[in-house]
């Protein structure tokens, strides 16, 4: 496989989720590797021929039928046009990229899955694997924030989870917005006030976190505060991959590349590294 | 020792002798007073006096702006077929063969960029002594960095002694030889003796953002980009891509960035990493002197003093350097 070449896929579906974001399903052939071994917190690269490249978690789990969803926020210059991609519409793919969640570390151990607005896609990555072997793990939490109720992704399927028992569900959202229904129990809260709620044994309890720059210092001190180590926080970092592999040069943390070494760093890794936190 | 010997009058038919092998590129002070890797055509002879080229020969590599990948709607995502015609560069000091050293260890890795690997493999590098000017900071503090070169020409009373440093070079040394003497020389010490020094592997704090010297270098920093242009290492690319008017085609390039434009740190959205132009040279900072990803701890400066003399603001990262880095001078 040459990673500098985008494999063909085929666009088989688009889901509207919320106004401005969308689930997209695309095909590749089966058993590639772009599609059927990655690590949730990896990311792939989408190309739109004649528009552009963008670096994009994953989703969705491992498939061996080429299947790969992606979680779509229309604001950019290649997700906006993918807001009128139909069914069979051709793109490309590399992939997969960079280091995802720690999951060997997580074995026996309780998870927090802590998803500010658009950071659900990668944690729904993480849970949907988590709840393939629900057994290896202890207690599973989801935290989610977002800007309003209709702003929730994947809404349904979490409560669908949580009425299964399968995880204990946390709901903020910033404001009440127009939707005069929201979700059951959820509070008018920024993300990370939702930490008070909780009580875990710091000693077996590993947060994974995706979310806006913004959210991230909030949320590390929070956790910090029930006591976890910096070596059981993982978090997704944001920046510009326009190579993925390690080349072009634009997207380093400190002098770790957030591409290869990342985009998941535990924050001890990231202890005294200006920017890495905005 | 018994040396291979050349004689500045024979440099001419030296040179013709190469370009029976392939092209033949090496400094040439243009009508414009600029010195310039390019083409030594016959009759044409290389600006030997000079220190350094405007730009170094990146350019050879990683062109400023080039075709990365084609699509058509019914091939898809091709790479570029190119054709890498077999090339020598003639007259390159040790700073700029350690900077294709640092660019082979970025491009050449574990996974090897296809057009980059392509081009090097045609390249015959034959280097040259030189003598440091008062830009130059080669010789302040040894780098890991290596100067290979298949020829290398060691300056010295009369001429030049020459030593093959590959397979290539040997075949190279026997289809000149003769016009090079054996002779006994003592072969004076030159500057790659700065290179090729294994470095321990120092954990260093993370830079002080709080340090003045940031903010005053932001401060008279015009934002131009010069520096990164003419740096050896700085090895940053963009990419665009463009669709077609026939709407089944597109190309998609790469193009020289530059870590001190604010574009550089920005994603969809607007937001941006380094949002102010201090944080943007604390990059370039950490880059030159303590190297990225798999090249952390190898500092990508060759010393070739280029950034300092292109500077419209005269602005010099070194003195901070050899302040953070406790380089001694």
């Amino acid at each position: 496989m040459n990673s500098h070449l985008p494999t063909p896929a085929v666009v088989s579906a688009i889901l509207p989720l919320t106004a401005d974001t969308s689930l997209l399903t695309l095909h590749t052939e089966p058993y590639h590797p772009v599609a059927s071994s990655f690590l949730p917190g990896q990311f792939l690269q989408l190309s739109l021929p004649g528009i552009g490249e963008i670096p994009l978690s994953y989703c969705g789990v491992p498939s061996r039928d080429g299947s790969i969803e992606l979680c779509i926020r229309h604001v950019g210059h290649v997700t906006t046009p993918l807001k009128s991609a139909v069914p069979g519409d051709a793109v490309g793919v590399r992939g997969p990229f960079g280091r995802g969640f720690p999951l060997s570390a997580y074995a026996g151990q309780d998870l927090l899955l802590i998803a500010g607005g658009l950071g659900m896609a990668p944690l729904r990555s993480l849970l949907l694997l988590l709840l393939k072997q629900r057994g290896m793990w202890g207690d599973v939490t989801v935290l989610y924030g977002a800007r309003e109720a209709g702003a929730l992704l994947f809404i349904d399927e979490l409560l669908e989870l949580q009425k299964r028992g399968d995880i204990e569900l946390l709901l903020a959202v910033d404001h009440p917005g127009h939707c005069l229904e929201g979700p059951p129990d959820c509070r008018i809260a920024l993300l990370p006030a939702l930490l008070d709620q909780l009580t875990v044994d710091p000693d077996r309890t590993c947060a994974a976190l995706c979310g806006p720059p913004v959210v991230y210092p909030l949320l590390v001190s929070g956790l910090r505060r029930l006591g976890l180590a910096d070596s059981r926080i993982h978090l997704s970092l944001e920046r510009r991959m326009k190579c993925g592999v390690g080349l072009c040069g634009h997207c380093a943390v400190g002098t770790r590349f957030c591409c290869v070494d990342g985009p998941v760093f535990s924050c001890a890794e990231l202890a005294g590294i200006e920017e890495a936190l905005v | 020792m018994a040396t291979q010997f050349i004689t500045n009058h024979n440099l001419e038919a030296l040179l013709n002798r190469l370009r029976r092998y392939a092209e033949l590129h090496g400094p040439v002070r243009g009508d414009d007073g600029v010195v310039r890797f390019a083409a030594l055509t016959p009759g044409t002879l290389p600006d030997l006096s000079a220190i350094r080229t405007l730009l170094p020969p990146k350019k050879y590599l990683l062109y400023p702006r080039e075709t990365i990948l084609n699509y058509t709607a019914d091939a898809g995502y091709q790479l570029p077929v190119e054709v890498t015609p077999p090339l020598i560069l003639f007259g390159l000091h040790p700073c700029d063969l350690a900077g294709i050293d640092y660019l082979d260890r970025i491009f050449l890795g574990d996974d090897p960029d296809p057009l980059y690997a392509a081009r090097r493999s045609a390249l015959t590098l034959i280097g040259i002594s030189c003598t440091p000017d008062e830009f130059c900071s080669c010789h302040l503090s040894p780098s890991p960095l290596k100067t290979l070169s298949d020829l290398f020409l060691s300056s010295v009373e009369g001429g030049f002694v020459v030593s093959s440093g590959s397979p290539r070079g040997d075949e190279l040394l026997e289809g000149v030889k003769e016009i090079l003497e054996e002779r006994d020389i003592a072969v004076p010490e030159d500057t790659r003796r700065f290179f090729g020094h294994a470095v321990s592997a120092q954990v260093r704090p993370e830079l002080d953002a709080t340090l003045p010297e940031w903010q005053e270098l932001a401060d008279a920093c015009l934002g131009c980009g010069a520096c990164s242009l003419c740096c050896p290492t700085c090895s940053c690319f963009d990419v665009l891509e463009f669709g077609g008017l026939d709407g089944r085609s597109a190309v998609r390039v790469g193009q020289w960035d530059n870590c001190l434009f604010k574009c550089h740190a920005e994603v969809a959205g607007g937001m941006s990493f380094r949002k102010n132009r201090a944080e943007r040279f604390r990059y370039r900072y950490r880059h030159k002197y303590r190297g990225f990803g798999p090249l952390q701890g190898i500092p990508s400066c060759v010393g070739c003093g280029r950034c300092r003399v292109v500077c419209p603001a005269g602005l010099d990262l070194r003195p901070l350097a050899e302040r953070l880095e406790e380089v001694t001078p």
